[in-house]
């Protein structure tokens, strides 16, 4: 069984890692193009969980960007500050606290939907925000820095070294495929099938015998720790983390470009984080007010597409939804 | 802490717990009637600020700054309810939050495109601009208790509105039946965009009164638009009167918080809220 959805989705994931792949070999050690295509490729990752998570389970939250910066900050403050530690294992921890964490945070927002929903999410990952950005230990709005990057050994054996940009880029463009993969098996197994039907309908999913209330908390919290791992390779990237990772309009952008990748399509992800970044580095470079044309785009986005890129695309190679 | 100081931090909270409601009722008036959640609702507080400061400083008024501003929050209201709200009404929540986020960013490139970046002030009116002694030693500035006064008279006049006028009638039908009253013959487009200018109106008339004693920032409109959040989950979505008791709740919360426990100031309204939405995750007056 293939893992794509329809023809589009399969071109399109061949050509873009097909191209992701060589692009260094192109830029020749152009350390800012390949930082800037890292980033966006880390934004993209964040911007797949989202995706998954609004897309398929029809859960909006406007709080996603807190498990991005919790992500950047349980590393900093777990990791001892004048040693590598190993990336494989505080992956691994980073992850799995992520996930502690949105278990509980999900167990108090998954008791809500629709627009209560999205308000609970947006205050608390505001009283995150507060939280770091007051404390004293945490380094208040300035953050924390990041000293020593990881080495990235297994057994032994280390094939790429962090603080080299290409080495990083292709650390991204690897987690960026796994995560895709991830997503995709994770839709096409029987977990997968369940949490579409709760979608679709609940109460027959309901009356179906599955505990809503499960299914929804477990894609909720897959879907985080997959956000606070983009957030530990932005951490990573820059070498520093603080509050305004977790800020209310990180959530918000990243909501729009689901959209505009298509919604709950997970590789137009990819698409929506490229194109939003892109017109956004485009527009900054010809006005300080490049606000004022991302929110008369966004409107008009919102007006007018329907599936997003992805669906356009769908459509363009004569596919059906 | 001694009484007196108990006492002007009650008046503090107070003030701010009316001042909350005023925008929060707006917020909580369109979702209850339109079914619309309108993100670019502390926006429009930010708008009503910086407004204030452009009309004081043209006019030397800050009563005619008052008014002016007043007239152009409602005609903002109207513009936005007719051309892009209104392709709302049949849309998902996701198209109302993506749709409100492309107006606050354009808010906010306008604020700064306008006004700036630096922190902007107004001056108190000269007639509120005494203060009038609580004790022998202590003195409230009088502007401040003429914020909670108006606040009042607001809030007393939407009680009236919705339960004793025809308009309110309609309002409170709207709530509860859309269907029902547009088939009774009520004109519901024209019913929404009164609605909805009121909310924008409410959200303006806070930025207004609130501009000469906060410093006018960019993103003080988000800032507000989260408390306001809070508000309204504790109060229950769409209660008016859940609103006005979770707004003094939160108010007087945050103001002893930063006074007795500076450290968890700025969590403490995000912690009552979600102790409450443990006990009810459908805020405490849902109706």
């Amino acid at each position: 069984m293939s893992i794509f959805s329809n023809k589009s989705e399969k071109i399109f994931i061949y050509l873009f890692f097909a191209i992701g792949l060589f692009i260094p070999l192109f830029l020749e050690g152009n350390t800012f193009y390949i930082n800037k295509f890292s980033t966006i490729i880390i934004l993209a990752i964040f911007v797949m969980s989202l995706d998954y998570l609004v897309g398929r389970t029809g859960m909006i939250t406007l709080g996603h960007a807190m498990f991005y910066g919790l992500g950047g900050y349980i590393f900093t403050i777990l990791a001892p500050e004048y040693e590598a530690v190993n990336f494989w294992v505080y992956t691994f921890y980073v992850m799995l606290i992520s996930g502690c964490i949105a278990l509980i945070v999900g167990l108090i927002v998954l008791r809500t939907s629709g627009i209560y929903m999205i308000m609970i999410t947006l205050a608390l990952a505001q009283m995150t925000f507060y939280f770091f950005a007051d404390s004293v230990e945490y380094g208040g709005q300035d953050g924390l820095f990041i000293y020593i990057k990881p080495e990235t050994s297994i057994f032994g054996l280390s094939f790429l070294d962090l603080e080299n940009e290409t080495h990083f880029y292709y650390l991204c463009l690897l987690s960026l495929f796994n995560c895709f993969v991830f997503f995709k098996v994770i839709m096409n197994s029987s977990f997968g099938r369940v949490v579409d039907a709760l979608k679709e309908n609940p109460d027959r999913a309901t009356a179906l015998g599955y505990n809503i209330f499960h299914f929804r908390l477990i894609a909720y919290v897959l879907s985080s720790s997959l956000a606070a791992y983009a957030g530990y390779l932005f951490a990573l990237q820059f070498g520093f983390v603080n509050p305004s990772m977790m800020s209310w309009d990180i959530s918000a952008t990243a909501l729009v470009m689901t959209l505009l990748g298509g919604l709950g399509s997970v590789y137009g992800a990819i698409i929506g984080s490229f194109m939003y970044e892109g017109l956004h580095y485009y527009i900054e470079h010809l006005t300080e007010y490049w606000m004022f044309f991302m929110g008369a785009l966004i409107i008009v986005l919102v007006l007018t597409l329907k599936h997003g890129m992805a669906g356009f695309l769908n459509n363009l190679s004569g596919g059906k939804r | 802490m001694d009484t007196s100081l108990f006492l002007v931090q009650l008046l503090n909270g107070v003030q701010y717990g009316l001042l909350l409601f005023l925008i929060a009722s707006g917020l909580t008036l369109v979702f209850g009637v339109m079914g619309i959640l309108n993100l670019a609702h502390g926006s429009m507080y930010m708008i009503g600020a910086y407004l204030a400061y452009y009309f004081t400083t043209l006019t030397d008024s800050f009563l005619l700054a008052f008014i002016i501003s007043g007239a152009i929050a409602l005609v903002i209201g109207i513009i936005i309810e007719r051309c892009l709200i209104i392709h709302l009404y049949k849309r998902d929540h996701l198209d109302q939050v993506l749709l409100t986020v492309g107006l606050i960013f354009i808010f906010n490139a306008t604020q700064s495109f306008v006004w700036g970046n630096d922190p902007l002030g107004v001056e108190v009116p000269e007639i509120l601009s005494g203060s009038i002694g609580l004790t022998d030693i202590i003195e409230y500035p009088v502007y401040r208790l003429f914020i909670s006064l108006l606040c009042l008279v607001v809030a007393a006049t939407m009680y009236f509105t919705i339960n004793k006028t025809r308009l309110g009638m309609m309002i409170r039908a709207g709530e509860s039946d859309r269907a029902m009253v547009e088939n009774l013959g009520v004109d519901i487009s024209k019913l929404f965009t009164i609605v909805f200018a009121i909310g924008v109106f409410l959200a303006s008339l806070a930025g207004i009164v609130s501009a000469p004693i906060v410093s006018l920032v960019p993103g003080m409109g988000e800032h507000v638009l989260i408390s306001c959040f809070v508000v309204v989950v504790i109060g229950g979505l769409g209660s008016i009167k859940g609103a006005f008791i979770a707004a003094l709740i939160v108010g007087i919360v945050d103001t002893y918080a930063s006074v007795l426990l500076p450290q968890v100031s700025s969590m403490s309204i995000y912690l009552l809220m979600a102790l409450i939405l443990l006990a009810k995750p459908q805020g405490l007056f849902k109706n």
